[in-house]
């Protein structure tokens, strides 16, 4: 049967030279006969047939010889599979340890690197490539960190030079499409014609936008995101040539995009700039002030970043010396193109690289425990194998079968993790989308695959060497000496394996360090004073459409129906509208003001403060204090002197030791001709921190919804119960006051608030996990040679205790020697911490990557497991009876 | 192991194999020659098994082999004992040896 099966085989191990070795020999045979049948006298010719003759079938012969070849190879391997598995079935205590160490191993390095490969590695997902660049503006004098670029700002770039073959400007509104069964409130892109051209997509369905589509005059087109169509339209492919009504203009679909990450923003539409009515407004179309856009470029083949560094470099200081009010000089405006590559996964990537630091430190835990294992497992097998030494298996064939075992072990560990690592998938995947547009390209195929097979054979054969390593000696003499199970196994092995107790000692600091820092952070950043309090308020976003209320007295009718309809509601404490929400991931709506009886300074260098519009109620809603003064108030209204509220770091920062109450600050109009504006300062409110957890508070200056009504809000109510529960009666409060007005997004501040610590308590989960791991797997590794080498030494205890050793003094002996080696793993992982601590400063807040606190605690923890465990095996040593360790051992 | 469940006749000649290597090393002709006239020509070895048996052998790594320059000086595989072979010859000579003891035990009795 197994014949048959090789012979049909053709295994590729045997080349052409073996076979025509096997020609040689054989023809060598005949020939030698040949000679040998002419020196008995025959004729050449009849020697030559005799010797034929008698050698028979040729060509069955070399068959033969090739099975036999063969059959010794695949048998031996088949062989020495049988072999492996039977011995792991005879010891599934070890099997199983040995396996699921591996599996947790592997599949969380197969997890984590398909994370990686996914965002980091795997090439962009645009034609453009690596020639891909964003331009960023920043002006540090004007506290403008990544601004926007104006209209008349891209045509400059446009014209800046030949570093670009294509530049593309960029910006994202909501508008409301109507024509489907409700009105819908989507994210639009507004781009130029050649955005996806430069980017380098083409369309799965229809087209994408043509030269000339940007310009005055052109039919207003839409192209629609992939999770758009497939979530409005089911992946209906007659949407192409559908016509929808946007902003009171017929909007024509032209064609569907290919799944591509959700960036600059997850837009559900695209149009061109000429169909958006805020871009392509005569006043905001040449006004140089009107930042609003996003510059994209690509690089003309060959191009550097260097080259276009200088051009635009150039480009900003003919800027400065041509619109001097624009861009002043003091404001240091810069611009630099930044990588697209960077631009999607420069978040990610601190956190992934610590990640996949970690994972391979759990990995190589996991390695140095098996082998541990393995070697505490190879001791009592050292009788066997010697055994079979004797009868004649090779050296090499033992290691072989050694090797074959590790292998199976690694192999299955392997196909655990890989299923591990494909249950986790989707969560990774949630994981990453916080911190990366790419998230969505992570998969488990291809070069994953490879990765997990690589790791798996590495692995086994790494654990399948340290047997037949540390057997060089032991296996022959074991016999000859004819040492029994109980002996240590040869010093070099418990070298080995106090070396391996060091190791997984080290690796375990730097993991629990790496946790308990990332807790820390995690703590850190739960304490932060939010300036707001987040219970039972429940938000929404109401975006007007601006064709339906473009005067402000139509919003200002709407926003104050709105307001009386939901606090009539029952459930509802408190309403209010404001500009945007806490914790908005949003840059701040920065503007300049002046102080009334302060000297005037060039517009440039006026003060700057976030501008934040709110209704009345505001402050109560979401829990701002109120400092000092008033908050908003209902007589606020348009034709009452105008009033702000200001937040307590803005009157410190300007009115430092005084009452800024009653002191009034005033707001330049549009154009410098114009009056400016002056407003009360009413109250002062605390610190929110209102973009983001991490940023500091910003200083900020609330005006009056009333006097400043804007089309973009955010709903805030706060319920007496459940908040969730009253997301119907908002819906229907608005939609009673705005048939056609969508409103959505609802979200609770908590929410927000958990939002914005997911991906530091993801990050510090994974952490925990990996370390809780890590430290029971070296609790068991310490316990494990500690007790092993107490098993060793029974005899020896049991002399010395016959002798007048205290039970006490022995306990302390194997203590000492088990805490030796935890204290030489503390100290190397402590170093190790320290060199690898550059690696997590960039994802902790507030805690020093090495901070003593963590450090100090992690050592005493540890310390403290690992003296449990030698502790345990320290007992056994000393329960033994003297008598009976003496007679038996 | 599989050695142990081979036949008789097979084990026989891998014994003979090794043990015409034990003194030097032979190409696959000077093994057939060497049995024969150890044998004072009883047992005639059949070159449709040798070849196949040595290359059994050498796959277990009981006997390497080596191109060499034969006695007329051609090229000719040479096969020779490895350590390994060689506690396998000692191993079956002892195990041939009280088997053959037995069987003549048998024989003698009646």
């Amino acid at each position: 049967m197994l014949k048959r099966i090789v012979s049909t085989m053709k295994s590729p191990f045997e080349g052409k030279r073996m076979e025509s070795d096997l020609d040689e020999e054989l023809r060598f045979h005949v020939e030698r006969e040949t000679e040998e049948n002419v020196r008995r006298g025959m004729r050449p010719e009849e020697a030559r047939t005799r010797a034929l003759q008698r050698f028979g079938g040729i060509e069955k012969t070399k068959e033969e010889c090739r099975d036999a070849g063969r059959a010794v190879w695949l048998e031996s391997f088949l062989q020495d599979l049988r072999y492996a598995a039977r011995s792991l079935r005879k010891n599934p205590g070890y099997a199983a340890a040995a396996v699921l160490t591996l599996a947790l191993g592997i599949g969380a390095n197969t997890a984590i690197f398909s994370v990686v490969y996914g965002v980091l590695l795997q090439s962009l997902p645009y034609g453009g490539g690596e020639r891909l660049v964003r331009l960023r503006v920043d002006a540090p004098g004007a506290g403008i960190a990544d601004g926007r670029f104006s209209p008349p700002d891209v045509a400059d770039l446009r014209g800046s030079g030949d570093a670009f073959d294509a530049v593309s400007e960029y910006h994202s509104m909501w508008f409301v499409l109507l024509g489907r069964p409700e009105p819908e409130r989507v994210q639009t892109g507004v781009v130029s014609a050649n955005f996806f051209d430069l980017l380098g997509v083409r369309p799965i369905l229809g087209r994408t936008f043509r030269t000339g589509e940007d310009q005055h005059g052109a039919e207003a087109v839409l192209v629609l995101s992939n999770s758009y169509w497939l979530r409005s339209f089911g992946g209906d492919p007659s949407v192409v040539g559908r016509v929808f009504r946007m902003n009171d203009r017929p909007h024509t679909v032209i064609g569907v995009l290919p799944p591509i990450p959700g960036y600059p923003e997850d837009n559900d539409v695209y149009m061109p700039v000429s169909a958006c009515p805020f871009r392509s407004d005569p006043e905001v179309e040449h006004n140089r002030d009107a930042g609003m856009l996003r510059a994209f470029a690509r690089l003309k083949p060959g191009g550097t970043l260097r080259g276009a560094q200088a051009q635009l470099n150039t480009l900003v200081a003919r800027l400065e010396h041509d619109y001097p009010g624009s861009y002043p000089a003091s404001i240091h405006t810069a611009v630099t193109p930044v990588p697209l590559r960077d631009e999607l996964t420069a978040q990610a990537r601190p956190t992934f690289l610590l990640l996949s630091g970690m994972v391979g430190l759990v990995l190589l835990l996991a390695c140095a425990s098996v082998a541990n294992l393995s070697l505490a497992r190879l001791v009592r097998r050292e009788k066997e194998l010697a055994l079979r030494s004797a009868l004649g298996a090779s050296r090499r064939r033992l290691a072989r079968q050694l090797l074959t075992e590790s292998l199976l072990v690694a192999l299955t560990g392997g196909v655990l993790g890989l299923v591990l690592a494909v249950g986790c998938r989707q969560l990774l995947v949630m994981f990453a989308a916080r911190l990366t547009p790419r998230a969505s390209e992570i998969a488990i195929e291809g070069p994953v695959l490879l990765f997990t097979l690589g790791v798996s054979l590495l692995v086994g054969l790494a654990l399948g060497l340290v047997p037949a390593l540390s057997s060089r000696r032991s296996l022959v003499t074991a016999l000859q000496e004819g040492r029994d199970t109980s002996a240590p196994g040869g010093p070099a092995r418990v070298k080995l394996r106090g070396l391996l107790v060091v190791a997984q000692v080290a690796i375990s600091f730097v993991l629990l360090a790496g946790a308990g820092l990332m807790l820390r952070t995690l703590w850190k950043l739960a304490q932060i004073d939010l300036g707001f309090k987040t219970e039972r308020v429940l938000t929404s976003r109401v975006d007007l459409n601006f064709s339906r209320y473009p005067e402000d007295a139509q919003k200002r009718d709407f926003q104050t129906k709105l307001l009386d309809k939901l606090s009539s509601e029952p459930g509802i404490v408190s309403a209010a509208l404001a500009g945007n929400f806490p914790l908005s991931d949003r840059g701040p709506a920065n503007g300049r003001f002046r102080i009334e009886g302060r000297p005037g300074a060039a517009p440039e260098n006026l003060p700057v403060a976030d501008f934040q519009r709110a209704s009345s109620d505001y402050f109560k809603t979401i829990g701002v204090p109120i400092l000092h003064g008033r908050g908003l108030s209902n007589v606020d209204r348009e034709d009452a002197p105008k009033v702000a509220v200001i937040s307590e770091s803005l009157a410190r920062h300007f009115w430092p030791g005084e009452d800024p109450v009653g002191r009034r600050i005033g707001l330049d109009g549009q154009h410098p001709t114009d009056e400016i504006t002056w407003l009360a300062v009413v109250g002062v409110v605390g610190d929110v921190r209102q973009y983001g957890l991490l940023k500091p508070p910003t200083e900020q200056v609330y005006l009056s919804m009333l006097q400043y009504p804007g089309l973009s809000t955010t709903c805030f109510v706060r319920t007496s119960s459940e908040p969730r529960a009253l997301e119907r009666a908002v819906r229907a409060a608005v939609h009673t006051i705005g048939p056609e007005q969508p409103v959505d997004r609802f979200r609770t501040l908590e929410e927000i608030h958990e939002g914005a610590l997911a991906s530091p308590r993801l990050t510090a989960t994974l952490l925990v996990l990996f370390a809780g791991l890590a430290l029971a797997i070296t609790a068991t590794g310490i316990a494990g040679v500690i007790g092993f080498s107490v098993g060793a030494r029974r005899r020896e205890f049991g002399i010395r205790m016959a002798l007048g050793a205290l039970p006490r003094a022995v306990r302390a002996m194997v203590l000492f020697q088990g805490m030796r080696l935890v204290a030489v793993g503390l100290a190397i992982g402590l170093a190790g911490a320290f060199l690898l601590s550059r690696l997590w400063s960039g994802l902790l807040y507030d805690v020093a990557p090495t901070d003593p606190m963590t450090y100090g605690a992690v050592a005493l923890g540890l310390g403290a497991v690992a003296a449990a465990a030698c502790f345990l095996p320290a007992r056994r040593a000393t329960s033994v009876d003297p008598m009976v360790a003496l007679r038996n051992g | 192991m599989a050695t142990e469940r081979t036949d008789l006749l097979q084990g026989t000649l891998d014994v003979l194999i090794l043990k015409t290597l034990a003194p030097a090393a032979m190409h696959g002709w000077g093994i057939a020659q060497r049995i024969q006239q150890l044998s004072q020509d009883v047992l005639a070895v059949n070159q449709g098994s040798l070849y196949p048996a040595l290359h059994r052998l050498e796959e277990k790594g009981w006997i390497a082999a080596e191109w060499g320059s034969s006695e007329n000086n051609r090229r000719a595989r040479f096969y020779s004992l490895t350590r390994a072979g060689r506690r396998q010859l000692a191993e079956e000579t002892e195990s041939w040896e009280r088997f053959a003891a037995a069987v003549g035990r048998v024989l003698a009795a009646t």
